[in-house]
């Protein structure tokens, strides 16, 4: 079977202009495509990491004393009993530290005293309930004993560090690569020393947006009524909402002496944190589906304009013989040409934008998977979009060859 | 002739009414995108002061850790400074107008009224109202004499006079802030600079504060920092008076040097402190001491962020898809109406005539497609705003305060609406007007 591909090319060499456009659109769509969902997969990996924790069921309070008679340690044994009573509550921690809420500290720790330090690491402040109220895993080591924990830190002793601390597994291979971190010592920027005890993972800390999201380690101390202070509650599946407007109702009235500045749900920082990557993803699938949208509407016209303009050809053709199905292939075989015209210079534009995207804003440089993928569906759509025009073409009958006009 | 050509132009469109449609949906929607992106990135690059913004300057001074720079990344000095460098720039009397400041948490509650809440608190020093031109509702910013030492006296904005006060003139009434009584003296109105460049560690588009003391009292009350407080070096902070000496950069500092030669006056002050302190041991990095103005603040505060330069050459290679679209499609509708031009030029029409006749029906599908694409623009824009305000819940900040359309997007849509249809319509119509009419008058 000859797809007579010499005649066809002839053809379009003849009435190029409408042909040269269609294969610009396909090379400009192939471009915006690959590099636009390329970007979109990045995002959605992003925002489809690992964190550990059970997000959806915790809840974050934030509580602040404001006035002299404000008593800190009293207080949040009493929201902890409280909250711990409360119907549809699995554990409540004190803690200072928010989970991806983009926010919170950072802090050097080393593992010899002489060393230099150069990356910080997000700390938290933690008590025992801390793991079971996240839904964090230990993987090695125990967990603090209540007995551990540490009274808060005051204005007179604000650099006080902790005999021991937890950290995430990421954090312990960057610091003991290769080497069990249990028992291993670390210092901090005065050279106070902690023991690890305890290994966690999958754990990211409170900023996805940094490099390395999952170096986190935890202190056992009870958080500074200075610093700040939020109650990590997590409660039963399908109640969170329900204890989140019970406690907040609770708590406003329970002791004059401070506010509840929110109660929110940890899905609320983590969206807020994501909102930017997740409205980009949005965008960029609109976009692509828009423009792969607009380019197979300018080939169905095109392949409907050439239909038209030849209805007399097409009549000849089958009136010497040409049976339906050669007319199909003809008009099938014709977009594929065009669209294979567009396709190569779309490749080399997706490459180089590609390029320019990996220099310009440091983007990994482009999957050639990607590329094949794209080139593909551009194949897929143009012969769709040509399919109804060329059967059209082939319902011409042959007794229009015969007629003038 | 240009009614008659409109005329015929409408004629046209009835005949094919689906190609008509096709063109103006794609030119309706490569404006809306390109337009929605152009419209966040203008509300994203915004210089909200641009009147003054060559007279307002950052003040920066490199002291960070001799052994690593403070951002690799940015060869900039930290945009905030320690106490005791604020402190001495403070004093000079060099600049017009200056201001030192931070924010902090805290609480108000009036007597009488309802829940106390918890606000967002700037401790700033008087010039602030009058640098940044802030409206008042009620009174006005207080004296520079209630600085220091400072004075019980409180500014809240119009929000949180709404909410303590249901709106009335509360200027002379007193507030607790945290355990402390301040007497208002002034209320703000509605006021929210998009970028916040005069303090941009708190999120580039948060909302301003809601209550503004006297800088000092934030010392004296021993308020900590509640945005971005950066450490380095090795001596223990452990009470708020360490915290105040050590090497932690927490405080913004903004000077109004309205002359150059007030701003070189300005820089050999900031250097000749360096250089004094620079020999007593600290400033040990190499000497940058910047004197920054709005704009090149914004700059290099990257308020613009990557994805939004991105999105706005997306918007510009869609529109070219949808051009080109256009342009083919225009091709094929004219070059099927040859037989119709065939007639007129043989009638005596002339080439040019020919090509105005074309032209105009393209500035008429243009028209169309400007309008459909503001519409579905605002449209995006209103869902992208609908995104990200459920994300914050309904408070304001954050992109949502950008995703507004503007007069400068409604300008932006009717130009590239013209430009950018005239421009694919030029080459269809000057060639359907090159067609020799001979063979178009024949039988096919």
């Amino acid at each position: 079977m000859s797809l007579n591909v010499r005649p066809i090319m002839s053809a379009l060499l003849r009435n190029r202009t409408g042909a040269v456009l269609v294969a610009m659109q396909v090379a400009l769509a192939l471009a915006v495509m690959v590099n636009a969902i390329y970007i979109v997969m990045q995002r959605v990996d992003k925002i489809g990491r690992a964190t550990g924790i059970d997000v959806d069921n915790v809840l974050i309070v934030q509580s602040s004393g404001f006035t002299a008679n404000y008593h800190h340690v009293a207080t949040i044994q009493e929201d902890l009993a409280y909250l711990r009573s409360v119907d549809g509550v699995v554990a409540a921690s004190a803690m200072r530290g928010i989970p991806l809420s983009d926010g919170g500290d950072n802090n050097p720790l080393v593992t010899r005293p002489d060393a230099q330090r150069t990356d910080n690491y997000n700390s938290w402040e933690v008590d025992e309930e801390t793991l079971h109220a996240l839904g964090v895993q230990l993987v090695a080591g125990r967990n603090f004993r209540h007995d551990e924990i540490q009274p808060p830190l005051t204005k007179q002793d604000a650099s006080r560090f902790v005999p021991q601390i937890i950290v995430s597994r990421a954090l312990a291979e960057h610091l003991f690569p290769h080497e069990n971190p249990l028992g291993k010592r670390v210092y901090d920027s005065l050279n106070q020393t902690a023991t690890i005890i305890g290994v966690v993972d999958p754990l990211m800390g409170s900023f996805p947006g940094m490099l390395h999201p999952d170096w986190v380690y935890m202190m056992p101390r009870a958080p500074a009524d200075f610093l700040g202070l939020n109650y990590t509650v997590r409660t039963r599946p399908g109640t969170r909402d329900t204890v989140a407007r019970l406690i907040e109702g609770h708590l406003a009235q329970s002791n004059p002496n401070r506010v509840i500045d929110s109660v929110r749900s940890l899905t609320y920082y983590k969206d807020l944190s994501y909102l930017a990557d997740h409205t980009m993803a949005i965008y960029l699938v609109t976009v692509t589906a828009l423009v792969l949208g607009v380019t197979s509407l300018g080939i169905f016209a095109l392949a409907t304009f050439n239909v038209s303009t030849r209805t007399k050809q097409i009549g000849t053709r089958r009136a010497v013989g040409a049976r339906r199905r050669d007319i199909v292939r003809y008009f099938l075989v014709e977009n594929a040409l065009i669209t294979s015209g567009g396709v190569v210079a779309g490749c080399a534009l997706a490459l180089a934008v590609g390029y320019w995207l990996s220099v310009q804003y440091a983007l990994p440089r482009l999957n050639l998977y990607y590329l094949v993928g794209g080139v593909l569906s551009l194949w897929g759509i143009g012969q769709l979009a040509a399919w109804q025009p060329a059967r059209r073409a082939a319902a011409v009958p042959p007794s229009v060859a015969t007629r003038t006009v | 002739m240009f009614a008659y050509y409109t005329r015929l132009a409408l004629h046209s469109f009835g005949r094919n009414p689906g190609l008509t449609a096709l063109m103006v949906l794609a030119i309706a929607l490569g404006i809306a995108v390109s337009v929605m992106t152009l419209t966040v990135y203008h509300g994203m690059s915004g210089n909200p002061i641009w009147w003054k913004s060559d007279r307002l300057y950052s003040v920066t001074m490199d002291g960070w850790d001799p052994q690593n720079p403070y951002r690799a990344d940015l060869h900039l000095p930290p945009p905030e400074l320690t106490y005791r460098d604020a402190r001495h720039l403070f004093d000079s009397n060099i600049p017009e107008r200056k201001v030192l400041m931070y924010s902090s948490n805290g609480v108000l509650s009036a007597a009488g009224r309802a829940a106390p809440v918890p606000v967002n608190t700037r401790f700033t020093t008087a010039d602030f109202f009058a640098m940044f031109e802030v409206p008042f509702l009620y009174g006005s910013s207080w004296s520079a004499g209630a600085d220091s030492p400072p004075q019980p006296v409180i500014v809240l904005s119009r929000e949180e006079n709404d909410k303590l006060f249901g709106g009335a003139n509360s200027v002379g009434r007193t507030v607790r802030w945290n355990d402390h009584e301040f007497r208002i003296v002034g209320v703000l109105n509605e006021w929210y600079p998009l970028p916040r460049y005069y303090d941009l560690n708190g999120g580039n588009f948060s909302p301003p504060d809601a209550a503004y003391l006297p800088f000092n009292w934030g010392i004296e009350l021993e308020a900590l920092n509640n945005e971005e407080t950066d450490c380095w070096g090795s001596d223990p902070v452990n009470t708020y008076k360490d915290f105040i000496n050590s090497e932690c950069v927490f405080l913004q500092m903004w000077v109004e040097l309205p002359t150059r030669a007030a701003r070189t006056r300005m820089q050999d002050f900031m250097d000749g402190y360096w250089a004094e302190q620079h020999k007593a041991g600290r400033f040990q990095r190499p000497r940058d001491n910047r004197l920054t103005d709005v704009s090149q603040w914004l700059i290099d505060s990257r308020v613009v962020d990557n994805d939004n330069r991105l999105l706005v050459g997306l918007g510009f290679a869609f529109l070219a898809v949808c051009l080109i679209n256009t342009v083919g499609l225009l091709l094929a509708k004219f070059l099927n109406g040859a037989a119709v031009t065939g007639v007129r030029r043989a009638l005596g029409a002339s080439r040019r005539q020919i090509f105005a006749q074309h032209l105009i029906e393209v500035g008429a599908l243009s028209a169309v497609g400007g309008v459909l694409g503001l519409a579905l623009a605002a449209v995006g824009l209103a869902a992208v705003h609908h995104l990200y305000a459920s994300a914050h819940l309904g408070n304001r900040g954050g992109y949502q305060e950008i995703t507004h359309f503007d007069f400068t997007g409604v300008m932006w849509a009717v130009g590239l609406a013209v430009v950018a249809t005239l421009a694919a319509g030029l080459y269809p119509a000057w060639r359907v007007g090159r067609l020799p009419p001979a063979i178009y008058l024949k039988s096919q």
